[in-house]
């Protein structure tokens, strides 16, 4: 049983149900299961590749990081009173200005983070974006308009990439320069792009599709039993940690 | 000979516009009828209304936008406007100009069942049709393979491929091999009379180019200014006749690309390629292009690149910009430049000049590139040289209109004088003739000429015509299995 074979509308419910429901926790100990629980789902019932998870994670680190030293420095203290630091005691004076800052809700603040990354990659490195567009059809009424608009949108990517660096060349040859901020040749391709919208709508439409006439549909995604289970049991053990 | 003598499409009196207070009708009063079976080609110059008069075939227009002041569309002795998307496709489908916009999905499978679930076909019997149709066009290799590695015609023939699957009586192209080279063209013909063989499938193709469809066609119909029919029932047969009606039409007629521009001293060389090796990476996989090529541009002339798409021409063209990495050496004369003055001696106009501009509006585009290679001029000096160049390129009149606004030769010529407001003494050419008709190609290569003739100009350009290239350049080239060839002219 993988992840990927769950259903991606179920899927996404759980996993922001279970965000709202870690919002209004203060629990060090639940962040860092759920953390850790949705590592471990994913290196061991999912085909993301561990470099991926890596990636991804790298940037949600540093955010858990800054989110700690901000807990840390500029939350109202109170794991250590200031009697208690000036006292003479065996703990070394270093620890016990450190303990003066927030220890308590710099921990909640950096493990919170790191359990919404958590849960943010357990969706996004085992769904599959179309699987996801097709489930939010068929599940959660997304009208095909929308969702054929997504996937095409979806599909130009690559061709954006090439329009992009195709409008740096023109200015470049115009003997401008052309800096990674510059705006100039987002806008070329941005004009670019809604021209090709329209051309592609066109296409769309000559081939028989019309947004809110009834189609048929290769395959339907489907809500199983086994779902239901799996947004339960998350679900569920949250609620118990509560 | 057409088998069945009913009317597939029937045009009345369709007058249409863009926009509501436009003064020129893009269709004006046209009335058309085209007869079942059989490939019928739409041909006029460049901005006649041709590509329009296709979507407003189809019901894509006035839909998608503009006005349909007059006139009723028939298909099949049906009202159009009274059908809905799924049930048009029954009876007419449509492909178009640019192999990168027609798909929504990212295979050839996926599009094909999207294309059936349009048209209500239930899924159990989708697999079926698609691998049926695959097979008798030859397509099964490219099923599962990402449609955005394709190459343009396999990208056309994957088009192709969606609209015979589904079925629909009547098929109506678009300039489909504008982007394509002439093997690409000839195969998406094969494709097309074995569609029509198969099926008896009416096909109306547009296009400005006859020689491709000699063969093929049964019937040609010439349009003029605002879609009206100036001739028909050409065919291979009679055509020449009809000589004289496309030379005032201007439209290309195979074998009147003649050889015009004098012969001129090529003894100095503007650029030397010296065992230049290219190599592209597509994800992971290192792919050579060009092996060890060894070239001389003369100096005020004009040197042509032939060679099917893909094979690494514009590539080539990025390497002399120094704006991808090569081995071997690019020289240009006595002369070494630095990468970031190279365009101060090169410019480059692409094959879609569309992707060139950088402002809103004419004057503007040229104003800008005066303004950046003569840092400090005064305005009034400025607006004064834009003019001079703008009346020389004929675009004064254009010159509030967005650039965006132009025709595909306009927009060309537009490119060229911005890039040459420079002073650039050597110009790059991606596919000068991409989407135009013979008259506005005449119309840039005279121009192109006159530039060599004046100030020395140093021209390169890439097509995939034959006869363009013997007509204009002075030296061709050619490339094949990676090697840069010279050719006789």
């Amino acid at each position: 049983m993988k992840l990927e074979k769950l259903n991606p509308s179920v899927k996404a419910a759980t996993v922001l149900l279970s965000v709202i429901m870690l919002s209004f926790q203060y629990n060090i100990t639940l962040n860092l299961t759920v953390f850790f629980s949705c590592l471990f789902l994913l290196l061991f019932f999912s085909n993301a590749r561990v470099k991926h998870i890596l990636v991804i994670l790298a940037p949600a680190l540093l955010a858990a990081f800054g989110m700690f030293m901000m807990g840390l420095y500029y939350a109202k203290g109170n794991s250590i009173t200031s009697a208690e630091l000036t006292e003479i005691s065996s703990v070394p004076y270093a620890v016990r200005a450190a303990m003066s800052t927030n220890l308590q809700s710099a921990l909640q603040l950096g493990t919170r983070i790191l359990s919404y990354a958590g849960l943010g990659i357990l969706f996004a490195l085992s769904t599959d974006g179309e699987e996801f567009i097709s489930s939010l059809m068929h599940q959660c009424h997304l009208s095909p308009k929308f969702a054929y608009g997504i996937l095409a949108a979806f599909h130009l990517m690559p061709s954006m990439v090439r329009e992009f660096s195709q409008a740096k060349l023109a200015l470049r040859t115009r003997g401008m320069h052309v800096g990674p901020f510059s705006l100039k040749p987002v806008f070329a391709m941005l004009v670019n792009s809604i021209r090709w919208s329209e051309s592609m709508a066109m296409a769309m439409e000559s081939k028989g599709f019309a947004g809110n006439e009834p189609r048929t549909f290769y395959s339907v995604t489907k809500v199983h039993w086994y779902d239901l289970v799996f947004s339960v049991v998350c679900l569920g053990s949250i609620l118990i940690f509560i | 000979m057409r088998k069945e003598e009913f009317p597939v499409l029937q045009l009345e009196h369709v007058t249409f516009r863009y926009y509501e207070n436009a003064k020129r009708n893009i269709l004006d009063d046209v009335s058309l009828t085209i007869l079942a079976g059989g490939i019928t080609v739409l041909m006029g110059s460049s901005g006649c209304g041709k590509s329009t008069l296709a979507a407003v075939s189809c019901g894509l227009l006035p839909e998608n936008g503009g006005y349909l002041e007059q006139g009723e569309i028939l298909l099949y002795g049906k009202n159009l406007a009274e059908m809905n998307q799924s049930r048009r496709a029954a009876y007419v489908t449509m492909m178009f100009q640019n192999p990168d916009l027609q798909f929504c999905m990212d295979t050839l499978r996926k599009e094909m069942q999207f294309c059936l679930e349009n048209i209500c076909i239930p899924s159990d019997q989708m697999d079926l049709r698609i691998e049926k149709a695959a097979k008798e066009l030859g397509m099964e290799a490219l099923l599962d393979k990402k449609l955005h590695n394709l190459s343009g015609g396999e990208k056309q023939k994957a088009a192709l491929c969606c609209l015979y699957m589904m079925e629909s009586k009547c098929m109506i192209l678009d300039e489909p091999f504008a982007n394509i080279d002439e093997e690409g063209t000839r195969e998406l013909i094969q494709l097309l009379d074995k569609m029509k063989k198969l099926r008896n499938q009416t096909i109306i193709v547009i296009d400005h180019r006859m020689k491709y469809w000699l063969e093929a066609a049964d019937e040609m119909i010439l349009l003029g200014e605002g879609g009206k029919v100036l001739a028909r029932g050409m065919n291979r047969e009679n055509i020449e006749e009809f000589y004289p009606l496309f030379q005032q039409e201007g439209v290309f007629y195979p074998g009147v690309c003649q050889r015009v521009t004098p012969v001129r001293n090529m003894e100095v060389a503007a650029c030397h390629l010296d065992q230049v090796s290219i190599f592209v990476k597509t994800g992971r996989v290192r792919r050579q292009l060009l092996n060890q090529i060894d070239a001389r541009f003369p100096k005020g002339a004009m040197t042509a690149i032939l060679g099917p798409s893909g094979c690494g021409k514009t590539t080539l063209f990025l390497a002399m910009l120094k704006q991808i990495s090569y081995e071997g050496r690019i020289q240009f004369g006595e002369e070494v430049w630095k990468k970031k003055e190279q365009f101060q001696h090169m410019g480059i106009v692409f094959q879609n000049p569309a992707n060139q501009f950088i402002t809103q509006n004419v004057r503007q585009e040229v104003e800008s590139s005066i303004m950046q290679w003569n840092p400090g001029i005064k305005d009034v000096e400025c607006a004064c040289l834009a003019d001079h160049m703008m009346e020389e390129y004929g675009l004064l009149r254009f010159h509030r209109y967005s650039p965006y606004m132009l025709s595909q030769g306009q927009q060309r010529r537009l490119a060229v004088l911005s890039v040459l407001a420079g002073k650039q003494n050597i110009l790059l050419l991606d596919e000068p003739t991409y989407g135009q008709d013979y008259r506005s190609t005449t119309a840039i290569m005279e121009q192109l000429t006159e530039k060599i003739q004046k100030d020395g100009l140093t021209v390169i350009f890439t097509t995939h015509d034959e006869e363009l290239a013997h007509a204009w350049a002075d030296q061709i080239y050619r490339v094949q299995e990676q090697k840069l060839q010279e050719e006789m002219i």
